[in-house]
């Protein structure tokens, strides 16, 4: 028999502000819902309680600037926690598969934090998908992001990593935020490939998701064979979501997560709280234990015309040969405190929508033919002019990568005052704050 | 004044106590007779020979009567009706009868979608009326504990139509939950003419010895209800209510413990947080039945002192079911008593046949008294193993309880160090065994055997009133009690809504009979509602408890 775990954890006392889209009041029918159909009762269906997750998880894959005790993270820890319990008993083999019903969301924050954007702050998914490659010895895992927005924080977060697959669907960034995640984003250096996007134009449903999970994302994931699948389950491509666009249904979530199999799903975004959460919510669960869920039926119809038909197919194949069309176009930069190698540099500016400012990245991959390759990112908070850097050693790094990291370190402590180093082979961090080293690990 | 009579009929043994204030004055065991529970009760009452006409403050009963039906499925017959509306199908779900569907749908916040359709009424009307006799009729619709519309407008449509009809309807029980309480409806009509039954000729016969005094029935939740008020599938396990009371009037009222209440063939393991039962989260399970009685977190081992001790390929192993009394006390079987009785941890029964019974598990070239003892010294050490594993499994699942709040989750449970409180007739006997394997603590009652009884006696009512207020809908709605009515105060309203729901109650109380002094409020969730990044109104939802407890400390005696 199948066995979901499921934690439901609403944060009934959190939210970014009273009539915040993430306010106190977001799962509230959901609950409703989900309770009064007895859901929680069905046999297969096995009730996890949330816990607070270590910050070492956190830092091990995401650096919190300044300092990561100035941010209020309890929700956040929470969510994240939560993600990592359902992830571990999916990987000790205790649960078929899971869906981790959080607050906050997590797939808008990036490798590198100062605030809360896009309502996020903590990257669960990102978060859990390490810790379980660090603790479970897991090689290769795909992220497949059903939200609207497009999850640029988990794309930064993997860009350069060969054994993650980060694939998003999502309304092109052209008419919502965060405005990234094209055709031609597919990777760094290293993981060229194992990043890819598909941008619709407003208005696809259920006919054009599942069209493009058959045909597209289904066959990169049979091609890519991952240990683990996770989604990040944002539901807002339904058609009463007031931030969007799209005109899924409940049943179409629930064909799609019957689709994809997911090992866990983790809730992004959706604020349409009354009119979507409540039933595409219950159509994911029904679908991850096995159930049916063509019963799910939401009161309203959708507003919005669909693309459909002749007119999606022709748009889908043009955006599939761009993706597949796109070449690399790297820049090679190496400063002169560099370890040897060729780095690839690329440049970015990061919006935080939560308080209105900016990020300025400078990202330096070392290209390698044996790793993943260690990975040098120099951050700038726009409004403050704080700086700080990070440096990341992959998993299963290659000793030259490893040495190059621990060289990049030592040079930068000349020159700069805030600095994580994570050692994913060595499951270390190492925080220099200036006057001393902080172990974590 | 202040006698009080306390009865609990248990699996094997019915026990009875007299209590004077906080002073036992009498107690007694006599053999339960399943076919005839009622007899039960009396007998156990006649036992105690008390003076015809004697007052008395209360009796207090727990009875097996409606667990027993509903676990024979001597359950009457019952039509059950139900308004799924969409959603979840209703074959993933268990049914223990047939079902009659209705359309209409109601959404999570109580708002019509979907109007029923009044011809299915009229044919169903038609079909209900062709049975004989006075048909039972649960009707259930989903989120009728946020509108029960459609039940209560279907039931005066068929009350119209079968005078003689029994309706009950989903929102009495009113927690959401469309299956459990869909279960709960159709297993409390099922039990009510047995129950009544019961009701009636225990007045009579209680009033025909000459008693005039109020009669109170033990629920799941450790609470009483006055015979008259109470609902009868609320009657279901209070046994192991009793065991857990019984513990908490023989101690100090603030203490952490763990109560463990070894009977002949069951052991209950429940705690008690600072004076107070840990209730649990859910709703019990009865059989396959899940339903929305509030119980407490008690947890059930199938070993007891009678459990038949077998030899399976060599393997000596206590099975999970009794074939009669120990071998000592002139039973066919080996048994933990047997072993206890062989290791003179008691003196109760013949040491002789406690010897035979264990050298009976052994092939004949290793009876040797060394040989006995080791084997009644694992027997011992397995049984107390047993118990402890299901003590484990009880502390976890309370540490682990959902939390939906962020302050919950980041809340240190304080780290209690639970002492383990003994009952049951075999309590004193293997109190050593259990301090030196948990390492702590072990209290024996000086009651043991009739702890259960004492814990009836001394128990107090218990009742909740669960409010969800929907401000922007004007609606509020009693979850326990099925109330539901106009909000007429204001839109986001703030601390007057707690003494809405507290006057509410007191009400409530009053008419059930029952004290409401030792209240308690439960901290009220306030959930702006937002409409296009207007608030427009409050969901507020808090909740009104008399907590189980007891109305004295038994002296020591």
């Amino acid at each position: 028999m199948v066995k979901t775990g499921i934690i439901f954890f609403p944060a009934f006392d959190w939210s970014l502000g009273e009539s915040h889209p993430e306010r106190e009041e977001r799962l509230l029918y959901t609950q409703e819902q989900i309770f009064e159909e007895g859901i929680m009762d069905l046999p297969q269906i096995i009730q996890y309680s949330p816990e607070v997750a270590d910050i070492f998880d956190v830092l091990r894959t995401q650096a919190i600037f300044p300092d990561y005790r100035k941010h209020d993270l309890d929700a956040h820890l929470i969510a994240v926690g939560s993600s990592l319990i359902l992830g571990r008993a999916i990987a000790k083999k205790e649960l078929t598969n899971g869906f981790a019903l959080i607050r906050p969301p997590g797939h808008h924050s990036g490798a590198t934090v100062w605030d809360n954007r896009g309502f996020c702050t903590l990257n669960n998914e990102a978060i859990l998908v390490n810790a379980l490659r660090t603790e479970y010895g897991l090689k290769k895992v795909a992220i497949v992001d059903t939200d609207v927005h497009h999850g640029d924080g988990t794309q930064d977060i993997f860009y350069n990593d060969p054994n993650v697959l980060y694939i998003s669907i999502h309304q092109d960034g052209r008419t919502l935020f965060p405005g990234t995640g094209f055709t031609e984003e597919k990777g760094g250096p290293n993981a060229w490939g194992t990043v890819v996007n598909i941008p619709l134009v407003p208005g696809v449903g259920d006919e054009g998701f599942i069209y493009t999970f058959e045909n597209w994302i289904l066959p990169k994931l049979e091609e890519f064979q991952p240990e683990l699948i996770i989604n990040s389950a944002g539901q807002d491509n339904h058609y009463t979501d007031p931030l969007a666009s799209m005109n899924v249904s409940a049943q179409g979530y629930g064909k799609i997560t019957e689709l994809l199999k997911p090992d866990l799903a983790v809730l992004e975004g959706g604020y349409s709280i009354q009119g979507a959460l409540p039933y595409v919510n219950m159509a994911i669960l029904l679908a991850l234990a096995g159930e049916d869920y063509t019963g799910v039926v939401e009161p309203q119809k959708p507003k919005h015309k669909e693309v459909s038909g002749e007119a999606f197919l022709s748009f889908i194949h043009d955006l599939k040969k761009q993706h597949e069309n796109a070449k690399p176009n790297w820049v090679f930069r190496n400063e002169k405190y560099f370890p040897s190698g060729e780095w690839v540099y690329s440049e970015k500016d990061i919006f935080y929508d939560t308080h209105w400012f900016r990020e300025r990245r400078k990202d330096y991959i070392r290209k390698c033919n044996h790793c993943g390759g260690t990975v040098l990112l120099l951050t700038q908070n726009l409004e403050t002019y704080e700086k700080g850097a990070v440096i990341r050693i992959p998993f299963e790094a290659c000793e030259v990568c490893e040495q190059a990291g621990y060289d990049l370190f030592d040079t930068l402590k000349e020159r700069e005052k805030n600095i994580i180093l994570q050692n994913l082979s060595k499951n270390k961090v190492t925080w220099y704050t200036g006057s001393g080293e902080v172990n974590f690990g | 004044m202040g006698y009080k009579i306390g009865i609990d009929v248990g699996g094997t043994f019915t026990d009875t106590v007299l209590i004077q204030d906080n002073e036992v004055l009498k107690e007694g065991k006599i053999l339960t007779d399943h076919k005839n529970i009622l007899d039960t009760v009396l007998m156990a009452i006649d036992f105690l020979d008390l003076p015809r006409s004697m007052p008395l403050e209360h009796i207090t009963v727990s009875t097996t009567l409606v667990t027993n039906a509903i676990l024979q499925n001597e359950l009457a017959e019952v039509n059950l009706v139900l308004f799924p509306g969409s959603g979840v199908k209703l074959s993933s779900f268990k049914w223990p009868v047939e079902y009659s569907i209705l359309s209409g749908e109601l959404d999570y916040r109580g708002r019509e979608i979907k109007a029923p359709d009044k011809n299915e009424w009229t044919k169903l009307a038609q079909e209900l009326s062709s049975f004989n006799g006075n048909p039972r009729i649960a009707i259930v619709s989903k989120f009728s504990h946020r509108n029960s519309i459609f039940e209560t407008e279907l039931k005066s449509y068929l009350e119209k139509i079968i005078p003689n009809a029994h309706i009950e309807l989903g929102s009495e029980w009113g927690k959401s939950n469309f299956y459990r309480r869909s279960l709960t409806t159709y297993l409390n009509l099922a039990c009510t003419e047995l129950f009544s039954n019961f009701r009636e000729n225990l007045k009579k016969a209680i009033a025909a010895r000459g008693f005039n005094v109020p009669i109170r029935i033990l629920k799941a939740d450790g609470g009483v209800f006055p015979l008259e008020k109470i609902r009868p599938v609320e009657s279901i396990y209070s046994g192991p209510a009793a065991s857990i009371l019984g513990a908490l009037a023989q101690s100090e009222p603030e203490d952490s413990y763990i109560v463990v209440d070894i009977g002949g063939t069951t052991t209950d393991i429940g705690l008690v947080l600072d004076g107070s039962p840990l209730l649990s989260s859910k709703g019990a399970q009865i059989g396959y039945f899940l339903t929305h009685i509030r119980s407490l977190a008690i947890r059930s081992v199938s070993i007891g002192g009678d459990s038949s001790i077998i030899n399976s390929n060599g393997e000596i192993i206590i099975s999970d079911y009794r074939s009669g009394p120990a071998y000592c006390m002139g039973g066919n079987n080996p048994t933990p008593t047997d072993a206890m009785r062989y290791l003179n941890f008691t003196d109760i029964g013949s040491f002789q046949k406690a010897e035979e019974a264990l050298a009976s598990l052994l092939p004949e070239n290793k009876r040797q008294p060394k040989t006995i003892k080791t084997l009644a010294e694992s027997i011992i050490e397995q049984m107390v193993g047993k118990i402890i594993q299901v003590i484990n499994q009880l502390l976890s699942e309370w540490k682990n309880e959902p939390a939906y709040k962020v302050w919950e989750v980041l809340q240190q449970d304080p780290d209690y160090k639970f002492n383990v409180y003994l009952s049951g007739g075999p309590a004193t006997c293997i109190a050593k065994v259990f301090e030196n394997k948990m390492k702590t603590k072990v209290i024996t009652s000086n009651w043991a055997p009739v702890s259960n009884a004492v814990g009836a006696a001394m128990a107090k009512p218990t009742f909740s009133w669960t409010l969800n207020l929907d401000t922007s809908l004007a609606k509020y709605r009693i979850e326990e009690t099925g109330e539901q009515g106009i909000w007429k105060g204001a839109k986001r309203p703030y601390k007057e809504v707690e003494k809405f729901l507290v006057d509410i109650a007191r009400d409530q109380s009053l008419e059930m009979g029952i004290d409401f002094e030792s209240y308690k409020i439960e901290p009220f969730e306030y959930f702006p509602l937002v409409e296009n990044y207007r608030t427009i109104g409050q969901i507020v939802r808090g909740s009104v408890h008399l907590p189980p407890g007891v109305i004295g400390r038994i002296s020591d005696g």
